[in-house]
């Protein structure tokens, strides 16, 4: 078409060819997706979280479904970083669309090891920091609820990659706005929320929790509005692009969360009823972009904060 | 993959006979199953896991039980409407060594994957085997061959069907099985001690279905965890921490 629109967006020195990205944890290594949809047509994709060791994760079960969501307590199961590189990556040789390594540890030597072994990982395009993790060296409590943990987490890592840097935000906390601020002040390149939503289902016939891990983070079409109000609060707050996430799973609420302030969104629980969401979503915004006369994308980024 | 429903209709109590049409595009094993998407729009949110009841030309069948929200909804869907399935998925029974004395056990709604089973090592692998399903009461039963047992005794053996089959095992006897946890926790312990081999079907909550979200592990004896949608659902009884579960 002659005058169509511009869905490309710029992330520091990447450009992605529309703003659709999948989330870590739904999409495993994006190559089992293969076989349901087209992976170029994709911005790009959020592996499943690597750490530095393989993980086994969580003693099941490992998930329950709720009214428009589910829980997940999987434990952040994954090969580790070097079957990772060795077995997953080049599975992915083929495919036109960015990776995105999201990372996590308990110490912060461990993101720093995690950084400086996909340095030299031509195929990794930038790091995601899951900040959503339990910090060994401040009693377990998760280093994404205090700020100066991000700040210092998120400086060290920068320090050892020259790729972009995106730290992803828990919700669990009182002021997200401020953690955000943290990690730009740390150096961030981006910031992608929200994570999941800690929650619990209890079995009434057992009288026990559900989950083995009792607790688990809530994810899918009823976390939406959470992410977009959040989303809308951080964006009056810094300067770096946001990736919006949680809970989306038609075009019209990726477009609110755009329309929020994130230049970029993730689609995570909604691969698991539609494998091929991503493009409906992707084919959703365009539509609505032409329907609207607006010529590209970021032309609706943070829209909503003019009214 | 939208297919359409040519028939549903209740076969037992709370229990349905789903036959969508065959696109003729894949083929699919017994043991094996499809993740079925109960509704165009997002509730419910996740699709249900339902095994293959029989496979052939024409039809897809799905035999289901209503237990919760989403098997009430699938209950009444009409011919003529579309349904949404993804699949055949999973490992299923496989390849079946002839030369053995092979038993198909099941429970309950559990005897649905077996019937399709029956009908590929009759057809495909023309060879015997005995059959013994298990139910609560003679109103759920479903399947018209092989023998029963009722846990109520209104219907051929009185009791379980684990205890049905025991006498019959032996180190020669290849048990391939599905049903409720409890039923397989203790057709297990019987095949341990006869040292007979056992293929089983298990269940777990599933999100996904095709091997991503890392949510319907089982956990294996080597300590580690199998995705029972990828690995699974059909195991080797013996690669299972049976106490875990
Ligand atoms: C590989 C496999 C094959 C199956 N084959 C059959 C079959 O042939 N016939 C049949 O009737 N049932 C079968 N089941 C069980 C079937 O998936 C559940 O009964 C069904 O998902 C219940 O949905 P619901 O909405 O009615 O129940 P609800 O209790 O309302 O469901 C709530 C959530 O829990 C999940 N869930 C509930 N019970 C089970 C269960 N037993 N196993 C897995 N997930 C469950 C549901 O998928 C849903 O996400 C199979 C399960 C698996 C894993
Ligand atoms: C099964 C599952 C596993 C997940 N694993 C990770 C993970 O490893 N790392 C991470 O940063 N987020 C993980 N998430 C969170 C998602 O990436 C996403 O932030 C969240 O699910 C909200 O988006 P959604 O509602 O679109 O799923 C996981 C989510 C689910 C449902
Ligand atoms: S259901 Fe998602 S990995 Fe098995």
């Amino acid at each position: 078409m002659a005058n169509s629109v511009n869905l490309t967006v710029k992330l520091g020195s990447l450009i992605f060819k529309n703003p659709v990205l999948t989330a870590s944890g739904t999409f495993g290594y994006a190559a089992e997706y293969k076989k349901y949809m087209d992976l170029n047509a994709l911005g790009g994709f959020v592996v499943k979280g690597l750490s530095v060791k393989p993980k086994k994760g969580n003693k099941p079960p490992r998930i329950v479904e709720t009214p428009c969501g589910m829980l997940n307590a999987i434990g952040l199961q994954n090969v580790g970083i070097d079957r990772f590189i060795k077995e997953k990556l080049p599975l992915l040789e083929d495919v036109d669309a960015h990776i995105i390594a999201n990372i996590y540890g308990t110490k912060a030597d461990e993101f720093v090891e995690l950084a400086d072994k996909l340095e030299h990982i031509g195929r990794v395009s930038a790091l995601e920091v899951n900040v959503s993790c339990p910090n060994v060296s401040k009693g377990g409590a998760l280093f994404g609820k205090n700020p100066n943990d991000v700040f210092s987490l998120t400086s060290s890592v920068k320090k050892h990659t020259s790729k972009p840097v995106i730290v992803k935000l828990t919700p669990n906390v009182d002021d997200v706005a401020a953690i955000a601020t943290a990690a730009c002040d740390g150096g961030a390149d981006a910031v992608s929320l929200i994570n999941t939503i800690t929650g619990m289902v209890i079995d009434t016939k057992t009288k026990k929790p559900f989950l083995a891990n009792r607790t688990g983070g809530l994810s899918g079409p009823a976390i939406y509005p959470v992410g977009v109000r959040m989303v809308y609060e951080v964006y009056e707050k810094i300067k770096v692009p946001i990736i919006g996430v949680g809970g989306i799973y038609n075009s019209d609420i990726a477009l609110q969360y755009l329309m929020a302030g994130a230049a970029l969104i993730e689609i995570g629980t909604a691969n698991f009823t539609n494998p091929n969401i991503t493009v409906e979503i992707i084919k959703g915004i365009k539509e609505f972009l032409e329907g609207e006369n607006i010529k590209s994308v970021g032309d609706i980024v943070g829209i909503a904060h003019n009214a | 993959m939208k297919l359409e429903i040519f028939e549903n209709k209740r076969v037992a109590k709370d229990t349905f006979s789903l036959k969508i049409d065959n696109p003729a595009l894949f083929d699919a094993s017994p043991g094996q199953f499809f993740m079925v998407k109960i509704n165009d729009f997002d509730y419910p949110l996740l699709r249900r896991p339902f095994s293959i009841a029989d496979f052939n030309d024409r039809h897809i069948e799905i035999i289901y039980k209503v237990v919760g929200e989403g098997t009430k909804i699938l209950a009444s869907k009409q011919k003529g409407e579309f349904l949404d399935l993804l699949g055949p998925l999973g490992n299923g029974f496989g390849d079946i060594e002839k030369n053995r004395r092979i038993f198909l056990v099941g429970g309950g709604i559990g005897a649905a994957p077996l019937i399709y089973l029956s009908n590929v090592l009759e057809n495909m692998y023309g060879v015997n085997y005995k059959a013994y399903f298990g139910f609560n009461t003679k109103d759920e039963v479903y399947v018209d061959f092989g023998k029963t047992a009722t846990m109520d005794g209104s219907l051929g053996y009185a009791g379980n069907v684990v205890d049905m089959v025991e006498p019959e095992l032996d180190e020669n006897s290849l048990v391939l099985a599905c049903g409720p946890t409890l039923m397989l926790k203790r057709l297990a312990y019987v095949c341990y001690q006869k040292k007979c081999d056992m293929k089983v079907s298990l269940e777990s909550r599933m999100a996904c279905g095709i091997g991503v979200c890392l949510g319907c592990v089982v956990e294996t004896i080597d300590k580690d965890f199998k995705r029972v949608c990828v690995e699974g659902p059909v195991f080797d009884y013996r690669e299972i921490e049976w106490q875990t579960l």
